[in-house]
């Protein structure tokens, strides 16, 4: 059923503005009669500040029409703050909605706007689990629930981490949840890491390579962690043997891990063990970035040069 | 990264009831001895051609785990695959076996895609500068005159822009670094004085001033998120516009010591570099091809590539993972690791490299494969280009995929010394950019499937940018 406010005694005060006509224009769009009523209205009361309740079930049916509406979302949050709502109110409102529309951009923002001014994540991270059940990989709700541990003081958060490991569980190959773990270990670190931690995420990181070898995340893992540990590749030089053995070059079971032990004879002076898994990728194991393999292979002889 | 506008796409279960050649290379392969012989026979030249180079192309290693990601990306693989091989679309096929680059097909769509929408597409409401963005710079890069659009283009944003500075998605809505970015763009495209005109430069700095964050990035709105994209487009309109770098007066950012709009942009930029050695949308995020070329992009605005790109970033690092981007076999770029190939990231990842290697040497990514994928599997029948078969086209697509193509067929050089008539003044670093020549080596295209020549910080046309940056430069104050 549409609704409309020119015969509304509640908005009898408000002139509309209506959308501004200014020649022909490309990609016009053809509104409906409801839209561009709405429309006219929020423009009217924005140009007037006004804040009020009208004004948010206005902000509603505008957002049910589109909920892609950077500009009502924005004003929907001035209005809330300016009204002193009762926040929780608009989240319970708000959960239905981002559930609908799970690409939605604006929504997280809103949402992280409010959660932010309530000063409170309860129910945050089991709202987000709800969202991840359906897109495991959206870069928005993951990006929210690290705002969540940055605002809320969740880093090194023991809770965090182990949820992490069960959705881990549910897929190894999701990158945005090695991400996540990786912000929640290291994020809120500072200073040295200790040889507890390194060996535990290593140790982490190490396992999930024996379940599937060729899977990219906990390589980038195990790189990510030894930089921040500030301690060289060749760390875990044994340990990417077991995956790639250069004098059995028809066994390799990761080319990742032939990757590795590249820049690791290259911070051991080995060029000539570093050129042959370098070889082997571009010309065997990966062959799509042949140029990549070879641009590694010429740096390896300018920093001989250099040197 | 999917279009933030346009319906929703079809599922995959949906996508191979839509593919009818999908399971074809199973029978081919599982044929028995005797039929096979038939089978090949009835398998043109290119296509055996083509199998051969995928199957060459194909992972050698593949982990038995089966997960949800490995699942989608072996169903996704069977869709593309036939597209790749064969030609299911009938395409006209150029020397090399691939189809011809569709142009009038496109451009039709274009043209199309800048007609009116009927009122199932409000979605698209506040996002129609992109929609102009993308369709004219796509047809550009077809090389077809836009002249005719000028003066809409024109009309079309007089009323977005708001006066406070800075332009919404339309009248009425609130400024906003995506849609200014994406005006800003289009009047520059379309060019003329009337086009630079009607620009509030003084007003837009200001909204850019209020952008600006105590921590070094910019906002993307009032209230609203921080994030790469924002310090990208924020360098872009002061670049293009020629305003002044110097943070106005009323410039929030000026309370916590900062008077520059460079102010610790580039160590906010070096924040967003996370473990993978990619690039994130704020710092702590997954790292993400589009976040990657807005990083990239703003730290070529703020100076020559070789200077800003090794002293912000950890260049070696960011070329891996940029490597790691190209999805094997399909040939088109994924954004981030484990993520399915999308060849709107032709361009996000496929732009990074002329400004990578311009700081770190050249000749380091497959061009070939990523023209095949967008030549064979991102053109859609009825014209306008994919994500990948089974989508549908969308400005966007067609936008960021002609842009890839057009970064695989030429070769952009920097060149700090080049002395031109524009480029003086500040943030003058992307008008010294030229093109040395087309790439050649293993090129699978014909001249009938070249796209024009694309400013590789701006991603517009060369001349446009100039034209574009001299008036601002000779003209005096706002
Ligand atoms: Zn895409």
């Amino acid at each position: 059923m549409p609704r409309f406010y020119h015969d509304d005694p509640a908005w009898s005060d408000v002139t509309p503005i209506p959308q501004l006509e200014s020649g022909q224009v490309l990609a016009g769009i053809s509104y409906t009669a409801e839209y561009s009523e709405a429309m006219s209205y929020l423009r009217a009361v924005m140009a007037a500040n006004e804040y009020s309740t009208r004004v948010l079930d206005l902000t509603e049916h505008i957002i049910s029409l589109n909920p892609a509406h950077y500009t009502v979302w924005l004003y929907r949050a001035q209005t809330l703050s300016a009204l002193n709502r009762n926040l929780r109110e608009e989240i319970k409102w708000l959960n239905p909605t981002a559930l609908k529309h799970l690409k939605n951009y604006q929504i997280w923002h809103h949402r992280q706007t409010i959660i932010d001014r309530l000063g409170s994540c309860d129910g945050e991270q089991e709202f987000v689990e709800q969202m991840l059940e359906k897109d495991a990989k959206n870069y928005h709700v993951w990006s929210y629930r690290q705002w969540v541990v940055r605002r809320f003081g969740l880093f090194g958060d023991e809770g965090e981490r182990k949820w992490c490991e069960g959705m881990m569980e549910r897929d190894v190959r999701n990158n945005s949840v090695w991400n996540h773990r990786f912000f929640v270990v290291f994020g809120g670190l500072k200073g040295e890491v200790e040889e507890g931690l390194l060996k535990r995420e290593l140790e982490y990181a190490q396992d999930a390579v024996r379940k599937a070898p060729q899977n990219e995340c906990p390589w980038n893992y195990i790189r990510g962690v030894l930089r921040q540990a500030k301690k060289p590749m060749s760390t875990v030089k044994e340990f990417a043997k077991e995956f790639a053995d250069l004098e059995k070059p028809d066994e390799v079971r990761s080319t990742h891990a032939l990757d590795l032990l590249a820049d690791i004879y290259e911070e051991e002076k080995k060029n000539d063990e570093a050129k042959t898994a370098l070889d082997l990728l571009a010309n065997k194991y990966d062959p799509i970035r042949a140029k990549y393999w070879e641009y590694r292979a010429r740096s390896l002889d300018s920093a001989a040069v250099e040197a | 990264m999917a279009a933030s506008t346009g319906p929703s796409q079809p599922s995959f279960s949906r996508l191979r009831e839509l593919t009818p050649d999908s399971d074809r290379i199973q029978e081919l392969s599982d044929a028995g001895t005797d039929s096979e012989f038939e089978d090949i026979a009835t398998v043109p030249q290119y296509e055996l051609d083509n199998i051969a180079y995928f199957d060459r192309m194909r992972p050698i290693i593949v982990d038995d785990l089966k997960t949800e990601t490995s699942e989608v990306q072996d169903e996704t693989l069977n869709v593309i695959l036939p597209f790749l091989e064969g030609n299911p679309n009938e395409f006209p096929l150029n020397e090399f076996g691939l189809p011809h680059l569709q142009r009038v097909k496109h451009a039709r769509y274009l043209d199309d895609a800048l007609g009116s929408y009927s009122e199932h597409y409000v979605a698209l409401d506040a996002a129609r500068p992109w929609v102009l963005y993308w369709s004219l710079q796509a047809l550009t890069a077809l090389g077809e005159g836009i002249g005719a659009f000028q003066t809409r283009v024109v009309n079309t944003f007089v009323p977005c822009q708001h006066p406070d500075g800075g332009y919404g998605g339309g009248h009425g809505q609130l400024p906003h670094l995506a849609p200014t970015y994406a005006a800003i763009l289009s009047l520059a495209i379309a060019g003329g004085a009337a086009a630079y005109e009607s620009i509030n430069r003084r007003s837009l700095w200001h909204y850019l001033g209020r952008m600006k964050q105590p921590d070094g990035g910019f906002t993307m709105a009032p209230g609203g998120e921080e994030d790469i994209r924002g310090a990208y487009c924020a360098m872009v309109c002061l670049s293009l516009l020629n305003l002044p770098l110097e943070l106005p007066a009323d410039a929030p950012a000026r309370s916590c010591g900062m008077t520059n709009f460079l102010d610790q942009l580039g160590d906010w930029i070096s924040r967003c570099q996370n473990w993978e050695g990619g690039i994130s949308a704020t710092p702590g995020n997954e790292a993400h091809g589009a976040y990657a070329f807005c990083g990239l992009g703003c730290l070529s605005i703020m100076g020559p590539p070789k200077e800003t790109l090794n002293r912000y970033l950890d260049v070696p690092r960011l070329i891996r993972w940029l490597s790691y981007r190209q999805c094997t076999p399909e040939g088109g770029y994924n954004g981030r690791t484990n993520k399915l190939v999308d060849g709107c990231y032709s361009h996000w990842v496929g732009s990074c490299w002329a400004l990578v290697e311009a700081a770190n040497g050249t000749g380091i990514w497959n061009r070939t494969a990523l023209a095949r994928y967008i030549l064979s599997a991102a053109q859609a029948k009825t014209g306008g280009l994919i994500d990948k078969p089974g989508k549908r086209a969308d400005a966007y697509h067609t936008c960021y995929n002609l842009a890839g193509l057009s970064a695989v067929q030429y070769n952009h050089v920097f060149d700090e010394d080049m002395k031109g008539s524009v480029g003086v003044g500040e943030l003058a670093a992307p008008y010294h950019w030229w093109v040395a020549g087309l790439y050649e080596e293993g090129k699978i295209w014909v001249e009938e499937d070249m796209v024009d020549e694309i400013h590789p910080v701006f991603i517009m046309p060369y001349d446009a940018v100039s034209a574009c940056r001299k008036y601002f430069e000779d003209k005096e104050g706002f």
